[in-house]
């Protein structure tokens, strides 16, 4: 374990590491653009630059291991002078048109530029002209004047995602990131390159334009598209969400996450949601609140229990929600026909290798755990049976909140619509279910970021969650549906919106419909 | 002291391209006896000779085969002749004329340092050396002097040609083994050192062509009969291949420690009729500039050069007389440098761009005042901030033709045309 000495401070490291991990241990700010902690070194920005005392000169610190004794200085006149031309050289054939770039509010050089570069600018030279607006891929799209060539991109897809579709082409300041002829960037973690970008070159084409980072909150929280259960930040405003990124976990998901986990912003928006429920009797259909519908629905129930009564579950929900269901059907009516609705068995069990698997749900672990618990080992044969002969008589079912991953649903929306009763749990819309004739309760149900819970991954990991805000209002989650379901009250104040949290954040942001600009929106789809 | 013709004895006559007309002057005599030795033995004759690498950098050619691990793990031997710095071609005369000299300096070069494997990494350009090397070497292979079993003396050597794409950047060991990869040709970050991890990660050893030609003359003749030539600290002779506004250009192989001055005016008959000798780059176009005054204290070998401030580089010796405008003759450097930056490095990418359109402005017309210092800011700010020494090798004539010129510098802003040809850049080329 070296110690070293870093801005006057005593430092002591695992051996191997290099100056500039060993700064971000001790808390030092340092200058760098190509330097990522899951990528290889490159060693090419030449800003983290650092002073090492008996070294005339100043050496760089991504590639430079700490050994025992080493005097380190980041703050001296040699070093801010170092950094500054460096930053020069970055600026001379960028473009400094900040207000209009995608990236500006989180972009690396606009903070280097604040720590740096407050001075007067030497370049009377026209700038070099690069490629703009270059369609990468399916996802992402290049700006290459704005690029610094820190090549983290390029790295990525030969280290990471090992697709290997970018290259640096040309020499000198005509150098530009590229993709190899007839080979587009267009793999399952291609957004990846879009986070480490430190600029604004490499932008999403989902997010690109559509708003500024500075209108937006963020949040963590945990991908709830398959499996893995990726740490990841959710970005949102009164607008609704608009995009998720990877938040680093060794355990997990490393820097990383998959484009398809990108998309789960979008099931959680209004303008996917179910935002009332829906009760359909021998009229027709009749709009209630949540909380309304699930009552209505528990006067059925009470004269429906024992084995006429099922429960169908999605692995989408937590822990602590199908504990809570699952015990009210167990203790309050008497049924352990409890199955486990599996949405795409031929691919469940498959793995990419790096983060993306064949199960869909965030938290199979979890409902297997809870079944097992109370001894449900009820089989979809059981239950199919059950509907075909009539003994079933009544089903409740808490849906997928992300429908995209469940390529059965109407198939199977057709064999429990069989059912009399047909009580039907679920966060977003759907035409298979608004179809149905008979009786049928659509009570809208909240989605990950409403509320607090916990996951457990494929590989056992428990992973707990915060609320992040609310989206609709009334919804319900598994646990307050269930209360209901049994008749219960919940203890939740009445006010015009009768279902609201009692424990909402301080920050908390109520989300509106979204006011679309359509110009805005027109540039963000190229 | 004039030439002493340890490697360039026999270059004049045609048959010694052959392997008949290189055995007839005594060629691949040494490869026997070499082959009977140890290698530690080898490596140490050499380290005794003193000889340093020829190819720019001057490193003890014994010392740097001395870093190879000793775990017996496979490695590589590469010969250097991309040789893309302005001004040099003294690898090609080798190459054209004594293609055997170098097999036979890589043969035993190899065993050396214990390696089955190597490549001669050639700048596509030289089309004719790389013909002249393809029938050697075919020459050598009938010959049983490479392949299994070299001379019945157990030992295995291949060697191939690989042709580069033409890049300068290529020259640089690091980036020669990226091209060699089959990557794009750029600088590898050091360490790890290629003798550590080189050539598809395997220990590497990278020789120009001149010092793997130097081998053989220091294992026939022995370390000290071939430190009786040079200095102390620059031992033995070298190529010089010389350009520009001399009688006659050409390569010249001389001890090291020759005096510059006699080296224009004895052997390249001096400057051309009724010109001054204005100034001399004396190690390939990074080295930087001496004035016609410090090229009458200058000797030919790495400690001289550097006590005036500039290096022996490969030894590219580029004349300039009183009729060449200084100004323009940078502006040539820079864009060069700017062309041949690899885009890696930002100070090197941006920098030698960025000299290139301070240096057109001037050239142009359009030149500021301050723009004479701003080439030596910039310059400064270059150099030893990069992976490579490319960045230093544009920083370096800037600065140095700048500081020893200023004046035709700043004439040239202030009159937008040359001080020495009184015309302006458009009249110059056009």
């Amino acid at each position: 374990m070296p110690k070293c000495t870093i801005n006057g401070k005593e430092v002591e490291v695992k051996e191997g590491t290099s100056i500039i991990e060993a700064m971000q241990q001790s808390g030092d700010r340092i200058a760098h653009y190509c330097w990522h902690p899951g990528l290889s070194v490159a060693g090419v920005c030449r800003l983290c630059m650092v002073e090492i005392e008996g070294n005339p000169r100043v050496q760089i610190a991504c590639n430079t291991m700490v050994t025992e004794g080493m005097k380190i200085n980041n703050t001296s006149e040699k070093v801010r002078d170092a950094v500054k031309w460096g930053l020069d050289f970055h600026l001379i054939n960028h473009p400094l048109d900040c207000p209009i770039c995608d990236q500006a509010g989180e972009c690396g050089l606009q903070d280097q530029y604040m720590e740096y570069g407050k001075y007067d600018p030497e370049m009377a030279e026209h700038k070099q002209k690069k490629h703009k607006v270059v369609d990468l891929g399916p996802t992402v799209v290049l700006d290459s004047e704005r690029c610094i060539l820190c090549s983290r991109c390029v790295r990525f897809t030969e280290e990471v995602s090992k697709t290997n579709e970018l290259g640096l082409f040309n020499r000198g300041d005509r150098t530009e990131i590229g993709t190899h002829d007839g080979m587009p960037l267009d793999n399952k973690y291609s957004l990846n390159t879009v986070d480490i970008c430190p600029v604004g070159a490499l932008t999403s084409k989902d997010f690109r334009f559509r708003q500024r980072v500075w209108y937006l909150k963020d949040a963590e929280t945990i991908c709830n598209g398959c499996s893995t259960g990726c740490n990841v930040k959710v970005y949102y405003n009164k607008e609704g969400f608009f995009r998720v990124k990877p938040v680093y976990n060794e355990k997990v998901n490393g820097y990383w996450m998959c484009d398809e986990g990108r998309d789960i912003y979008k099931f959680v928006n209004r303008e996917h949601r179910l935002l009332k429920a829906q009760v359909r009797n021998a009229s027709g259909w009749t709009e209630m609140t949540a909380g309304a519908a699930a009552k209505n629905a528990s006067e059925v129930l009470k004269n429906t229990s024992g084995d006429s009564l099922a429960l169908v579950l999605t692995a989408q929900y937590t822990v602590e929600e199908f504990d809570a269901i699952v015990s009210t059907f167990v203790n309050e009516f008497k049924t352990k026909k409890v199955f486990f609705w599996i949405n795409n068995k031929e691919t469940f069990d498959s793995f990419d290798g790096l983060l993306l698997r064949g199960d869909k749900n965030p938290n199979t672990k979890g409902l297997l755990k809870v079944l097992e618990k109370h001894g449900i080992t009820a089989t979809w044969a059981d239950l199919s049976q059950g509907i075909a002969s009539g003994s079933i008589k009544t089903v409740v079912v808490a849906g997928p909140e992300n429908q995209v991953v469940f390529p059965d649903f109407a198939e199977r929306v057709k064999e429990l619509s069989k059912a009399h009763n047909l009580i039907w749990l679920q966060a977003g819309k759907n035409d298979a279910l608004m179809a149905l004739a008979g009786n049928v309760w659509l009570i809208p149900t909240k989605t990950f970021v409403e509320k607090d819970g916990t996951f457990i991954n494929q590989a056992g990991l428990e992973q707990k969650f915060k609320k992040v805000t609310t989206v609709v209002s009334e919804a319900l989650t598994l646990t307050e549906a269930a209360l209901l379901l049994a008749g219960k009250n919940l203890a939740i104040p009445t006010t015009a919106q009768p279902f609201m949290p009692t424990n909402q954040r301080a920050d908390q942001v109520e989300l509106e419909a979204r006011k679309k600009n359509e110009f805005v929106f027109r540039r963000g789809s190229l | 002291m004039a030439e002493v013709k340890i490697l360039t004895e026999f270059y004049h006559l045609p048959e010694y391209q052959t392997l008949a007309g290189y055995k007839a002057k005594g060629g691949y005599e040494t490869l026997p006896k070499a082959l009977k030795m140890q290698p530690q033995q080898i490596i140490d004759e050499v380290k005794a000779s003193g000889l340093r690498g020829r190819g720019g950098a001057g490193f003890p050619t014994g010392m740097k085969w001395g870093f190879l691990p000793k775990n017996g793990e496979p490695r590589y031997l590469l010969c250097n002749a991309d040789e893309g710095e302005p001004g040099t071609f003294k690898d090609r005369m080798m190459m054209e004329r004594a293609p055997h000299q170098l097999i036979e300096g890589m043969i035993i070069s190899a065993f050396a340092i214990g390696s089955n494997k190597g490549y001669i990494y050639v700048r596509g350009e030289y089309v004719y050396p790389i013909e002249c090397l393809y029938k050697a070497i075919k020459e050598a292979y009938a010959a049983g002097l490479l392949g299994k079993n070299i001379l019945g003396s157990g030992f295995d050597f291949d060697l191939d040609v690989y042709r580069g794409a033409g890049a300068y950047i290529c020259g640089e060991e690091t980036g020669m083994i990226s091209s060699l990869e089959g990557l794009k040709g750029q600088p590898k970050l050091k360490p790890p050192f290629p003798a550590v991890q080189g050539y598809l990660r395997k220990p590497t050893i990278v020789n120009n062509v001149e010092t793997l030609a130097a081998v053989t003359y220091i294992i026939k003749d022995g370390a000290q009969t071939y430190r009786k030539h040079g200095t102390e600290k620059s031992a033995g002779t070298k190529l010089f291949s010389v350009s520009g506004n001399v009688m006659k250009p050409g390569n010249y192989e001389v001890p090291l420690g020759y005096p510059l001055m006699d080296l224009i005016m004895k052997e390249c008959g001096g400057m051309k009729p009724g010109r001054r000798l204005k100034a001399i780059i004396p190690g390939g176009s990074s080295a930087p500039v001496l004035t016609a005054e410090e090229v009458a204290k200058a000797n030919l070998d790495y400690e001289s050069l550097a006590g005036l401030g500039t290096m022996l580089g490969s030894g590219a010796v580029i004349v300039m007389d009183d009729s060449q405008c200084m100004v323009d003759m940078l502006g040539v450097l820079t864009h060069f440098y700017a062309h041949e930056s690899c885009g890696q490095c930002t100070p090197c990418r941006e920098g030698t761009g960025w000299l290139d359109k301070i240096l057109h402005s001037i050239l142009e017309g359009r030149g500021r005042l301050q723009d004479i210092d701003l080439l030596i800011k910039v310059a400064d700010n270059m150099k030893g901030k990069t992976i490579c020494a490319l960045s230093d090798a544009a920083a370096l004539p800037v600065l140095s033709f700048v500081t020893k010129f200023r004046d035709e510098f700043e004439f040239y802003v202030r009159e937008g045309r040359s001080k020495v040809k009184g015309t302006t850049y458009a009249e110059m080329h056009h």
